[in-house]
C-alpha cells in the first residue's frame, strides 16, 4: 500500500487551476526569500503595498490605468493562441499604434471626439500593417510568427525612440527625450482613471462572444485544431490566419492609443513599458481565454503597482519583472504537474 | 532478477485462478504461468465504465485476440496494459508477479509492446531514426549510416523487411506498420500488443503481418490482437476473448469458433449477419451523370504527379466502386471528387455545372458528402468538442449558422441528433472528440456525411474500425442512398464489399483507370489481374 503519481494525459481543470495559484503563491514566496535575504520584510511591505494599493480609490485606479493596456496585449495573444499561432510582437505593435496616435494627434486639428475616434483608427491600422509582413510569410509561405513578430519589436523600438527625439522631439519644455504633449486626451472616469478601462473590457467581452457565438470564431477554432480538417470543410485557413493575426495587431496598437490619450500623453522611447510582453503572459497564464484573461491582467496590474508603490522603498521595478517571470516559470511547472494525480496503490485483491 | 527498477514487482499466492489450463497448449509444463494476467481490471472515466472487473489471461507462445463492439473497452484494457492509463481496481500479473506499470516506459522495459491503430511515428525521419528515437540504446552520437546498419540487423533478425534510410511519410500503411512493430521487437518485447492492425492493410501485407506474428510466437511469446473482422480472427489466433459493455463475456477456443457465435457473443443476442443489399427492382439510374470527370489528373502531396487522365462518370442511383491497391491514387481521387484537391488538367462537373476545383466548401454546398480515408487528420478535430465535430459540415447554415452566427446551444442540439442516429453513446458532448473509441468516431462520421450527402457520397474505406453490426448499419445506410436516387463513390480494399454492394467498379492502377466493369461481369480474377495493372473495359457505362 501507497501513494504514488499517476501521469494522465489530459489535465484536469481544476487540477490546472489549482496549479496555477500554486504557481502564483510559488513565484511570490520565492520573491520575499529573496528580499528577506537581502535584509528586508517582505510581510511588512506587502502589507504597505496591500493598504495602498486598496485602501483608497486612488490606489484602485491606479491599478486601472495598468489593467487597461494588460487586458488589450493579453486579447492580442489570446486571439492568436485560438488559430494556433503566437503573436510575440505585441510590445512593437503597442509602440506603433502609439506613434500612429501621436502622429494624428500632433498634426491634425478637429473636434476632441472625432480626433480620437481618428487616432483610434489610425493605431489599430498602424498595429495591423506592423503585423502585415509576418502574417504574410506565415500563411503563404509558412514561416514561424514567432521570430518574426518579435524581431519587429525592435525596429519599432528604434522607430518610436528617433522620432520622439528627433523629428517630433519637444524643443519647448527643454530636455525631454518626448514629443509635445498631444491635446486630445481620454475622456476621464473618477478621480484618476480614464475610459480606456471600459473600453478594454468591452473589447475582452467582444471577442470572447465572437469566438463562442459567431461562425468566423467557430472556423478559428477548427483551423487551430486541425487545419486538415478546416480544409476538408471548406473553411478559408489562410484567410482565417491573416484575419485573426490583423485583428490582434490591431488590438495591440489600439492599446497603444489609448494609452498615449490616457495616460502618457507624448510620444517616448518607453512608452510600450512591456506591455507587449506582458500580454503575453497575461494570456498564457488565462490559457488563451478571453473572459480569464481580465483576471490574469488584473492579477498582472496589481504586481506592477506594487512595484510602482515599493519603489518608494528602494525597491528596483526591474524586481517586479523578475516576479512575473518567475510566475510564469512556475505555472510552466505547475501545468505539467496538473498532469498527474496521486493515486493510490490497488491494494492486493488476492 | 531483471526486474526493471521501475515496476515495483512482490510475489504472487498463484491461487488456482491465477494457474489456468494453459490455454489448450499441451506443450506447456502444467503450472507455467501466464506471460500476462489481469484481474479484475476496471476503469472508468466521468460517465462511463470503460472496463468493469476484467479477467484476462495470455500464454506464452499464444496469439490472443480481443474482440468486441465499438465502445466495448478494447483499446482502454490495453492502455492499462501498457502504462498509458492507471486502472481503478484490480491488478496486472507478469509472469506470476503482481507488476506496477505507471508509465509507457515501465510498460516498455518489463516487455510489453503496443502498435496503435493510429502510427506514432515521426513523418519526416527515417526508418532507422523512428526505430532508434527515445530509445536507451541508442548509441551516442551516431551517424546516419550507424543506425541504418543497426536497423538492417534488426530488420534481419525479427525478419521483417523495411527499408532502414526511407523516409516514414513515403512509406505505405503496411510499411509503416512494420516499421512500429520493428520499434517494438528491438526493445525486447516478449507481449505486442496490435490494435486493429489489419485495418489499413492490403489483403497481401495482413498476410505478412500474420507470418510474421506467428513467428514470434513460436519463440514463446505472446500477441494480444483487436481486430473486427471476425474470419481473420479465428484463422490467425489461438484463443478469443469477448468483451461487451466493458465486461468480459467469455474467452473461446479459436479452433471450432464462428462467425456467428463470435458476433453473436459480442453483441449478446443471435444476429443475422444479412449480406444482401440488392438493387430494387427497376430502380432507375438517371440519364445524365451527376458527376464527370473529364481527362483529370492531379499531384499529391510532395507534388509528384497522382493522377492521369481520369474520366469517370457518375449517375444517380448507382454505387460505383473504385478498386485497386491503397496508394495507387485512391486518397488523391476521393480529394479531387470532394473538392479538397486543385487539379492540374481536366474538367469536373456537377450536374452539368462547371465546379471550381479545391473548393471543398463549394462541392459541399452543391450536396456532397464526404467520409475520408483519415478521419483524425480530416474528418475531426480530435481535440474539439464532439459537438464542434458534429457539425462542421452544417454550422454555415441554419439552425446552427445564419448571419454569421455560430449558436452553440443549436449545434449541441444537431450533434445530439447525430450521435443518437449513429447510435453512439457519449457522456459529454463537451469531452473532446478524441476520447471516443475509434469505432465510435467513424460512426459520428459517416452519419455527419451522408446527412449532407443530397446528391452525392463520396465514401474511402467507409467501414474501417467499424464493429460488425455497424458495417452492416452502415452499408444499409450506403445502399438506402443509392435507392434514393443518391450517387456513391466507394473505395475499398475488400473486393468482397465492393462486389456486393457496387454497380459498376472501376480499378485504379498508378493512378490510371485500368477500365470499368459491371459488376455482374466483375469476378475476383479479372479485377485481380486489372488491380495489376492491366487494362480491361468492358462497356463501363451505367447500367
Ligand atoms: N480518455 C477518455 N475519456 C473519456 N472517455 C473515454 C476515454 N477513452 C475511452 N473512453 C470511453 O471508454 C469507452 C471504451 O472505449 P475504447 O476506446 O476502449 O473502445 P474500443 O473497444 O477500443 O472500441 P473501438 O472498437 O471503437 O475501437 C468508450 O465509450 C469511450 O468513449
Ligand atoms: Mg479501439
Amino acid at each position: 500500500m501507497g501513494w504514488r503519481l499517476q501521469r494522465t494525459p489530459s489535465a484536469h481543470r481544476a487540477a490546472a487551476l489549482t496549479g496555477r495559484i500554486l504557481a502564483i503563491l510559488a513565484a511570490l514566496a520565492c520573491a520575499g526569500i529573496v528580499l528577506a535575504m537581502t535584509g528586508r520584510a517582505p510581510i511588512a511591505m506587502g502589507a504597505d503595498f496591500w493598504d495602498t494599493a486598496t485602501g483608497s480609490t486612488a490606489g484602485l485606479e491606479d491599478v486601472g490605468l495598468l489593467v487597461t493596456p494588460l487586458i488589450l496585449t493579453g486579447i492580442a495573444v489570446a486571439l492568436t493562441t485560438r488559430i494556433g499561432l503566437w503573436n510575440i510582437g505585441g510590445e512593437g505593435q503597442f509602440g506603433i499604434g502609439a506613434l500612429a496616435a501621436a502622429a494624428v494627434g500632433l498634426h491634425l486639428d478637429g473636434p476632441e471626439p472625432v480626433m480620437l475616434l481618428a487616432m483610434a483608427a489610425a493605431a489599430a491600422v498602424a498595429g495591423a500593417l506592423w503585423i502585415l509582413v509576418p502574417t504574410i510569410a506565415r500563411a503563404y509561405a509558412g514561416v514561424n510568427e514567432l521570430i518574426t513578430t518579435l524581431l519587429l519589436n525592435f525596429v519599432a523600438a528604434l522607430l518610436i525612440a528617433w522620432v520622439a527625439t528627433g523629428p517630433w522631439r519637444d524643443r519647448t519644455g527643454g530636455a525631454l527625450a518626448a514629443t509635445l504633449r498631444v491635446p486630445y486626451e481620454m475622456p476621464p472616469l473618477g478621480e484618476a482613471g480614464h475610459w480606456g478601462l471600459p473600453i478594454a473590457v468591452a473589447v475582452a467581452v467582444v471577442a470572447a462572444a465572437a469566438l463562442t457565438f459567431t461562425r468566423f470564431g467557430y472556423e478559428t477554432r477548427v483551423a487551430g485544431a486541425n487545419p486538415g480538417a478546416a480544409v476538408y470543410a471548406g473553411i478559408p485557413v489562410r484567410a482565417r490566419i491573416v484575419a485573426v493575426m490583423l485583428l490582434s495587431g490591431a488590438v495591440a496598437g489600439m492599446a497603444g492609443m489609448i494609452e498615449l490619450a490616457g495616460t502618457a500623453h507624448r510620444l517616448q522611447g518607453g512608452i510600450s513599458n512591456n506591455y507587449g510582453y506582458l500580454g503575453i503572459m497575461v494570456a498564457v497564464l488565462a490559457r488563451g481565454s478571453c473572459l480569464a484573461v481580465l483576471a490574469t491582467a488584473a492579477l498582472m496590474a496589481t504586481l506592477l503597482n506594487a512595484g510602482i508603490i515599493l519603489s518608494a522603498q528602494g525597491l528596483n521595478t526591474s524586481a517586479v519583472l523578475a516576479v512575473t517571470g518567475l510566475i510564469l516559470f512556475f505555472t510552466a511547472i505547475g501545468d505539467e504537474l496538473a498532469h498527474y494525480k496521486l493515486v493510490r496503490r490497488p491494494a492486493p485483491t488476492g | 532478477m531483471s526486474a526493471p527498477a521501475l515496476a515495483r514487482t512482490e510475489r504472487v499466492e498463484t491461487g488456482a485462478e491465477v494457474v489456468p489450463e494453459t490455454g489448450g497448449r499441451s506443450d506447456l509444463p502444467p503450472g507455467t504461468p501466464p506471460l500476462v494476467a489481469l484481474q479484475g481490471i476496471t476503469k472508468t472515466f466521468p460517465g462511463i465504465v470503460a472496463n468493469d472487473g476484467v479477467d484476462l489471461d495470455v500464454m506464452p507462445g499464444e496469439i490472443h485476440a480481443l474482440l468486441g463492439e465499438n465502445g466495448a473497452g478494447k483499446s482502454t484494457l490495453m492502455n492499462v496494459l501498457t502504462g498509458i492509463y492507471r486502472q481503478d481496481a484490480g491488478r496486472i500479473i507478469l509472469d506470476g508477479y503482481a507488476r506496477d506499470l505507471s508509465s509507457p516506459q515501465a510498460a516498455i522495459a518489463a516487455g510489453i509492446g503496443m502498435v496503435h491503430q493510429h502510427f506514432k511515428l515521426v513523418p519526416a525521419f527515417t526508418v532507422a531514426e523512428n526505430v532508434h528515437l527515445g530509445w536507451e540504446e541508442t548509441p551516442w552520437r551516431a551517424s546516419a549510416s550507424v543506425l541504418e546498419a543497426r536497423t538492417r540487423a534488426l530488420a534481419e533478425r525479427f525478419s521483417l523487411k523495411v527499408r532502414p534510410d526511407a523516409r516514414v511519410g513515403d512509406l505505405s500503411a503496411g510499411e509503416q506498420q512494420r516499421v512500429e512493430i520493428l520499434r517494438v521487437l528491438a526493445r525486447a518485447a516478449r507481449i505486442l500488443i496490435l490494435d486493429e492492425p489489419t485495418a489499413v492493410l492490403t489483403p497481401q501485407e495482413a498476410q505478412d503481418l500474420f507470418r510474421a506474428l506467428r513467428a514470434f510466437r513460436a519463440n514463446g511469446n505472446a500477441v494480444i490482437f483487436i481486430s473486427h473482422k471476425l474470419d481473420e480472427v479465428i484463422a490467425i489466433a489461438d484463443r478469443i476473448s469477448v468483451l461487451r459493455g466493458g465486461r468480459k463475456i467469455a474467452t473461446r477456443e479459436a479452433a471450432g469458433a464462428t462467425e456467428r457465435g463470435l458476433a453473436a457473443l459480442m453483441v449478446g443476442h443471435e444476429i443475422t449477419l444479412r449480406k444482401v443489399r440488392p438493387r430494387r427492382p427497376g430502380l432507375p439510374v438517371s440519364p445524365e451523370p451527376v458527376v464527370a470527370m473529364e481527362g483529370i489528373s492531379a499531384l499529391d502531396d510532395r507534388g509528384l504527379p497522382a493522377l492521369h487522365d481520369i474520366s469517370l462518370r457518375l449517375h444517380g442511383g448507382e454505387i460505383l466502386g473504385i478498386a485497386g491497391v491503397a496508394g495507387n491514387g485512391q486518397r488523391e481521387l476521393s480529394q479531387v471528387v470532394t473538392g479538397m484537391r486543385p487539379i492540374t488538367a481536366g474538367v469536373i462537373r456537377i450536374d452539368g455545372r462547371l465546379a471550381k476545383p479545391g473548393d471543398a466548401a463549394g462541392f459541399a454546398g452543391r450536396g456532397i458528402g464526404h467520409i475520408p480515408e483519415d478521419r483524425l487528420r480530416a474528418g475531426l478535430a480530435p481535440s474539439l468538442s464532439i459537438t464542434d465535430n458534429a457539425v462542421l459540415r452544417e454550422y454555415g447554415g441554419p439552425p446552427v449558422g445564419g448571419f454569421g452566427l455560430f449558436r452553440p446551444w443549436a449545434a449541441g442540439r444537431l450533434a445530439r441528433a447525430i450521435a443518437a442516429a449513429a447510435e453512439v453513446a457519449v457522456p459529454s458532448f463537451e469531452m473532446p472528440a478524441r476520447n471516443l473509441s475509434g469505432g465510435n468516431q467513424q460512426r459520428l462520421v459517416a452519419r455527419r456525411e451522408t446527412r449532407i450527402a443530397e446528391r452525392v457520397l463520396v465514401a474511402a474505406y467507409p467501414s474501417r474500425g467499424l464493429d460488425v453490426g455497424a458495417i452492416e448499419t452502415l452499408l444499409a445506410l450506403i445502399a438506402r442512398l443509392r435507392d434514393e436516387g443518391k450517387a456513391v463513390l466507394l473505395f475499398s480494399e475488400e473486393l468482397s464489399e465492393l462486389i456486393e454492394l457496387s454497380d459498376r467498379i472501376a480499378v485504379l492502377f498508378n493512378g490510371r483507370i485500368m477500365g470499368t466493369l459491371p459488376t455482374a461481369e466483375a469476378d475476383v480474377e479479372t479485377l485481380g489481374l486489372m488491380m495489376g495493372g492491366q487494362r480491361q473495359d468492358r462497356s463501363g457505362r451505367a447500367p
